[in-house]
């Protein structure tokens, strides 16, 4: 896929580092590359009609100070949790959702961040991994950047699967919404490495996926994966409850299943569309045609607006019902659903958030 | 005066924010006049109005149409020249609005209000269902002042317990929503 990029900006730090080499080789030529000693007044909102989307555009490359590995951060009390454990290699996209709550979380440091310090993030996993022996950790990128969008200039995949092949105890997932995976079909990752795709119907994604591959195009890469020695997961999340929502869901899942059997899918996720009041608001300054952004919500006790409990539910429940025909026990989890949730959808009580994290990591 | 000039008269005296009135005047001809024509009708107060803007705005976006044709439906129009005070017509047709923004929502609450009140519960027992659908939880609050009163009400609650459990799984998704 290719991405428009205005500037490319290099800290003095990293000069030199790996990551920027790459991206300087990759981009120099057609892109005005700076170097400044210190990066952050780069990553700040420029005055604008849309700052964000001029920040997706502005790719600065800097070490990063902060640790790279953390908790979920949607990971809350309130919700049965999946364990999942992130790392931050990059902070922005250059896909633009409507619904993406980048636009609220990166929306005073929107530049499109990528860290050339990010081997130390390896330091890291492995000083995870031996402070619980025996333990399994599912570890995913995809958190504040689409985990595959610059692979192709960035080559992060190459490193991270290369060192993850030879820890048993951590399995890496890369989540994407591309079809970005030459560099992933080069290397063995010898079973610890998961890549999902974020799943939508065709309306949500003319709608409100823009610069993404299109849903087709997703389980055509995930096939392709499959086969490579991966192994596949597929997040329906956001879920968008529109009118006619049930129906092409199902149709999607058909259309998945009918590309990657039930039983090679390694997890599964569902959660509903949901925003902050003050996303909602920046998402329709940015994005005001678009119906998928005012969905039948209301706000709940965590301060986020959802489409209303029943809506959620009888989409999760058509879901779960079609993989569950299909023949195969997928593991399964919802994101940033309650507890009670969990229940009226699968049955029975969540395990704790350890237990489902390492159940998805061994798949 | 043209209705452009009619809008910002009417907004000044309302004391529309700004970006109420750029949002007004955004709309096309039609729509603009169609809103002044209700405003006027109705005595809209300024968060009435307000309230209008935001919901012709939303139901323009989810449904492709114009805030014209909107305004043209003739439930709405029922409303506007209906019976009742200015005031009782504008919570009416608002709420006619918010019913089109929130079909479904709508629906599966006055699905589950029908339910509550087939119960026939004595008076001293009070069903509230979560605002907006909001949440899973179903509030029942009991009113009494002797103690015979609170027996006979909790009795009344035990004999409905399978109805109350149904309506719950309704609020939850087991209904046709």
């Amino acid at each position: 896929m290719t991405f428009d990029v205005d500037a490319l900006v290099v800290e003095e730090e990293s000069r030199g580092s790996a990551l920027a080499d790459r991206l300087v080789g990759a981009l120099g030529a057609s892109v005005p590359v700076t170097y400044v000693s210190d990066a952050r007044e780069a990553t700040r909102a420029m005055l604008g009609a849309d700052p964000l989307g001029a920040g997706k555009r502005r790719l600065v490359v800097r070490k990063r100070r902060a640790p790279f590995l953390m908790g979920c951060p949607a990971g809350s009390a309130q919700f049965a949790c999946c364990g999942y454990l992130v790392l931050i290699l990059a902070s922005n996209c250059p896909m633009d959702c409507s619904y993406c709550f980048l636009q609220e979380h990166v929306a005073n440091n929107p530049a499109f961040q990528i860290y050339s310090n990010f081997h130390d993030s390896c330091e890291e996993m492995d000083r995870l991994a031996h402070s619980a022996p025996g333990r399994h950790f599912r570890v995913g990128t995809g958190e504040l950047a689409d985990s595959l969008a610059l692979d192709s200039v960035t080559k992060l995949s190459v490193d991270l699967i290369e060192f993850v092949r030879e820890r048993e105890h951590l399995t890496l997932e890369f989540k994407t919404k591309t079809d970005e995976i030459e560099n992933l079909l080069k290397l063995d990752p010898r079973g610890r490495a998961i890549v999902s795709w974020t799943l939508s119907p065709d309306a949500v994604w003319k709608s409100s996926e823009h610069r993404t591959a299109s849903p087709s195009a997703r389980i055509a890469a995930a096939r392709a994966a499959l086969e490579g020695g991966y192994r596949v997961g597929f997040h329906f999340d956001p879920m968008i409850a529109y009118q006619g929502a049930e129906r092409d869901y199902l149709l999607l899942v058909d259309q998945l299943l009918s590309a990657i059997p039930a039983r090679r899918i390694s997890l599964l996720s569902m959660g509903g569309l949901r925003m902050t009041p003050e996303l909602r608001r920046a998402a329709r300054r940015r994005f005001p045609n678009d119906p998928m952004l005012l969905g039948e919500e209301v706000l709940g006790s965590d301060g986020r607006l959802r489409a209303f409990g029943a809506l959620r539910v009888r989409l999760y429940r058509a879901l779960r019902e079609r993989f569950e025909r299909a023949g195969a026990r997928i593991p399964t989890y919802l994101c940033m659903e309650s507890r009670a949730v969990h229940e009226r959808v699968f049955g029975v009580v969540p395990a704790n958030p350890a237990k489902i994290g390492e159940r998805l990591a061994l798949g | 005066m043209d209705v452009d000039a009619e809008i910002r008269d009417f907004s000044t005296r309302r004391r529309l924010p700004q970006a109420y009135l750029e949002r007004w005047l955004h709309l096309d001809q039609s729509g603009r006049s169609a809103l002044l024509e209700l405003a006027r009708a109705l005595k809209f107060r300024t968060g009435q109005l307000v309230a209008a803007l935001d919901l012709l705005d939303e139901i323009s976006v989810r449904e492709q149409t114009s805030a014209a044709k909107i305004l043209a439906r003739p439930p709405l129009r029922r409303l506007v020249s209906g019976s009742g005070s200015a005031p009782e017509r504008a919570h009416a047709v608002l709420e006619e609005l918010r019913a089109i923004r929130f079909p479904r929502l709508r629906e599966t609450t006055e699905r589950l209000e029908a339910a509550v009140a087939a119960l026939h519960l004595p008076r001293g027992i009070k069903v509230l269902l979560p605002r907006e659908l909001a949440s899973d939880e179903l509030t029942i609050q009991l009113a009494a002042s002797a103690p015979g009163e609170l027996d006979h009400l909790l009795d009344a609650l035990l004999k409905k317990r399978g109805d109350f459990a149904r309506i719950l799984a309704m609020i939850g998704g087991d209904d046709d929503v």
